[in-house]
């Protein structure tokens, strides 16, 4: 039940798809839209004569839209971080968690690649991997960039993200790392429990994420083949281009940014990552295989739900909980509230799951 | 042969427990759960997130609606007022019969009343908290609400009195007892969480009680005076005294069941009457040396688990484990396990300066007997096994930490815990 009076009344609707939550989603959407598309004919942009009047760009500047868009995220996860951090205070999992998350896009997704432009070089994010940077392991970019930016791109991607997620689950990157789950567990935290439990969600999850992670193969698989052949043919490379093109206006532009912010109040704050986001897909992969697991205390719950309610992978944790079964979803991004908020302390974290050898000999012969 | 036809009746944890357990161990029976209270499964425990507008009424299912489908379980809405052995079947309240092979009572308990000068007169204003009902009714109520009161200072109690305050209603909250929640807490932990309900904005009085209920013209709660004198206005008046076994319909039943404050089960749960069991919350277990009537989720779904066991075959008494059980009050999580009611006994006090933090282990016969804890959280699998391995406080003390269940880098530090020895008073 909601409480009394406007303050109340907005509360509610806000986070509950009322008129304002359709009207937030709306106006989220129509800032993408205008950020991404509102080039006027010289090519500037509305924000990039904002970010001129704030001072983030040289008058004139163009892109300085981007660095405006920075600051605005940047801002947005702070602030949102200051607010979980005073509901949340009590639990230091979630405390050191927000503090690493807002650090890492203020500096690494933020003001690392501002002060490298600004001082002549290309721009990187340190803090995105392929295959969420889908040109990491480009010819262009090897070339064009210092061994050490190279060497990280490939190290990070290849060997030390899915060495992470085997060892501490995929929260490493989507909760502690990423800007996506970043601003989805601070400023969008209060939309969090609009997403959906069904299991019809979880069965479409699984063909859309996959589908999204082979896209993501396959379209650069196709760049790296028509850069090796170099020109002699020039049909690979048209497709390349075409491919290239389409996966970077419909996945990097409209499902991570436009659809997975925009959604925030209607669908909760992971839509992209639960649904499409490769990387996560793929750290979910090694997640499966890896020592992380969700312990369950056993004979502990009382079925409450606030665990499923609170899980914005969408994941009914409850179902698990009072089967009194640990559990390791490939979708789980380890935020941890469903820990939080259990009123009974019945779940956990961890990652020193090994599989018992009489466990696996149970299971073989069930499957018998 | 057919079909083995099971009529549950009631639809809380212990009668769902109850029938998916069955469907699991045998794929034929025929599974009737009647219900008076919800079309579905809910749990009740979730009631309170569901006042603060912390859970949709639907997050109060803790299974997706078509999984009874899925397994076979019909789902009828009603009340029984009638049951025979004879010919084998409950009558619902519109005349319907249901017959059984085998019929198991799950009917729960319901809020015990207030019996006060005044509450005769009351038409609305009165709610208690564990049905569906109540829910609504509070609802209902707290829009027009400025002031309210409750009475009861157990784990519903706190639960009412948490939402009210979340509705930003000034609550005064009554307990009879010397401190809070002797029935769980030892002194100093009772004054703990004490002062935590106060610190969180209710107005909590131990030691007193309600003498009487006024009021206003259309028969609303506009009131109640106190044992002390003190009168305090209000519009909502919450009683969470206790509750008590819905089984008065069963007393007027044509084939009624022994019932002694619950109907009265043995050790396989059976009740007087052939073929009929009795679990949870109506129930009270009867073996050779004692009577055992725990009101609690976690009793409840043993028992749902156990009677589905022995309507398919075993044969199996029912042997209570180690006692656990666990509230929260307002953020303070509290966990308990084992038998904590020994008066004088020896106890270790373990506590966190300045934190709302502490450890209680209480010892009898040289080994640990029960342990209490606040503000953090304990595997409480490991406690149980070391109460039945009769370890000793001292051992325990020193292996606290295997059995430490805090978040992650949150782990309640044991190592700066200040040390007292205390006689478990009450």
């Amino acid at each position: 039940m909601k409480q009394r009076g406007a303050i109340g009344w907005l509360k509610h609707d806000v986070t509950h798809r009322g008129v304002t939550a359709w009207a937030l989603a709306l106006a989220i959407f129509a800032f993408y839209v205008v950020l991404y598309w509102g080039d006027d004919a010289r090519g500037v942009n509305p924000f990039d004569r904002l970010a001129w009047l704030l001072h983030l760009g040289t008058r004139g500047q163009a892109g300085a839209k981007w660095t405006f868009y920075g600051a605005l995220y940047t801002l947005a996860v702070t602030l949102g971080g200051v607010a979980f951090l005073r509901k949340y205070g009590h639990n230091r999992y979630q405390v050191i968690r927000t503090i690493v998350v807002i650090v890492v896009q203020a500096t690494l997704a933020f003001s690392v690649p501002l002060i490298m432009k600004m001082a002549g070089h290309p721009e990187h994010y340190f803090s995105y991997l392929w295959p969420l940077k889908m040109y990491y392991f480009e010819p262009g970019f090897i070339r064009h960039n210092p061994a050490p930016l190279v060497l990280w791109s490939f190290i990070g991607s290849l060997v030390l993200a899915p060495l992470l997620a085997l060892r501490y689950g995929k929260r490493w990157y989507c909760s502690w790392v990423c800007g996506c789950g970043g601003l989805a567990n601070t400023a969008g935290d209060s939309f969090r429990h609009l997403s959906d439990k069904s299991e019809k969600a979880w069965r479409f999850e699984k063909v859309a994420i996959y589908s999204t992670l082979v896209i993501c193969v396959v379209t650069t698989s196709v760049v790296l083949a028509s850069a090796f052949v170099q020109g002699s043919h020039p049909q690979l490379d048209l497709w390349s281009e075409k491919l290239r093109t389409n996966y970077g206006l419909i996945v990097s532009s409209l499902l991570s940014g436009i659809i997975g912010v925009a959604a925030y109040p209607i669908g909760g704050t992971r839509v992209w990552c639960r649904y499409f986001c490769p990387m996560a897909a793929v750290l979910g992969i090694f997640q499966r295989a890896g020592r992380f697991r969700i312990r369950v205390k056993e004979d502990q719950c009382i079925s409450c739900g606030m665990c499923s309610e609170h899980c914005e992978m969408g994941i009914d944790v409850r179902a698990y909980a009072q089967a009194n079964e640990s559990f390791t979803r490939a979708s789980c991004v380890g935020c941890g509230m469903c820990a939080e908020v259990c009123p009974r302390g019945v779940l956990k974290l961890e990652n020193t799951h090994t599989k018992d050898p009489q466990e696996k000999l149970v299971q073989l012969r069930l499957r018998k | 042969m057919a079909a083995r036809r099971v009529v549950i009746i009631g639809n809380g944890v212990a009668g769902i427990t109850a029938a998916l357990d069955i469907r699991a161990r045998d794929d034929r029976a025929e599974i009737t759960v009647v219900s008076d209270e919800s079309d579905y499964f809910i749990a009740r425990t979730a009631l309170m997130y569901a006042l603060m507008d912390k859970l949709p009424r639907k997050g109060l299912e803790p299974y997706e609606r078509h999984v009874y489908d899925r397994q076979r379980i019909t789902r009828v809405r009603g009340r029984c007022v009638d049951l025979s052995a004879k010919s084998r079947t409950v009558t619902l309240a519109d005349g319907a019969k249901l017959p059984w092979d085998a019929l198991v009572i799950a009917t729960g308990a319901r809020a015990r009343a207030l019996d006060v000068p005044g509450i005769s007169e009351v038409k609305s204003g009165v709610v208690n908290f564990v049905s569906l009902s109540d829910l609504d009714a509070c609802e209902a109520l707290i829009p027009s609400t400025r002031r309210a009161v409750v009475v009861g200072g157990g784990l519903i109690g706190v639960e009412l009195v948490e939402s009210l305050v979340h509705h930003r209603l000034p609550t005064t909250f009554v307990a009879r007892e010397k401190w809070y929640w002797p029935a769980g807490l030892c002194r100093e932990e009772g004054e703990l969480v004490a002062a935590h309900i106060r610190k969180r904005g209710a107005d909590l009085r131990i030691e007193e009680t309600i003498s009487s209920v006024s009021v206003d013209g259309s028969g609303r709660v506009s009131g109640v005076t106190l044992g002390s004198g003190d009168s305090v206005p209000c519009e909502l008046f919450g009683v969470a005294i206790g509750v008590e076994p819905d089984v008065e319909w069963l007393a007027r039943c044509e084939s009624a069941p022994v019932i002694d404050r619950g109907v009265v089960v043995d050790e396989h749960l059976r009740t007087s009457v052939d073929g009929v069991w009795a679990i949870g919350d109506c129930a009270v277990v009867r073996s050779a040396n004692r009577s055992v009537y725990e009101p609690i989720w976690y009793t409840a779904k043993r028992h749902g688990a156990f009677v589905a066991r022995q309507l398919t075959g075993s044969k199996e008494r029912y042997v209570p484990p180690v006692f656990v059980n666990s509230a929260k009050f307002f953020e303070l999580e509290y966990t308990t396990v084992g038998d904590a009611g020994e008066l004088g006994a020896r106890s270790l006090y373990l506590s966190l300066p300045n934190k709302e933090v502490t450890v209680r282990l209480i010892e009898r016969d040289g080994a640990l007997s029960a342990f209490n804890a606040i503000g953090s959280r304990w595997d409480t699998t490991v406690i149980a096994r070391w109460i039945d391995e009769q370890r000793s406080i001292d051992w325990v003390r020193s292996h606290l930490r295997e059995a430490q269940f805090d978040v992650e880098f949150g782990r309640a530090r044991i190592e700066r815990m200040v040390e007292r020895e205390l006689e478990v008073r009450q």
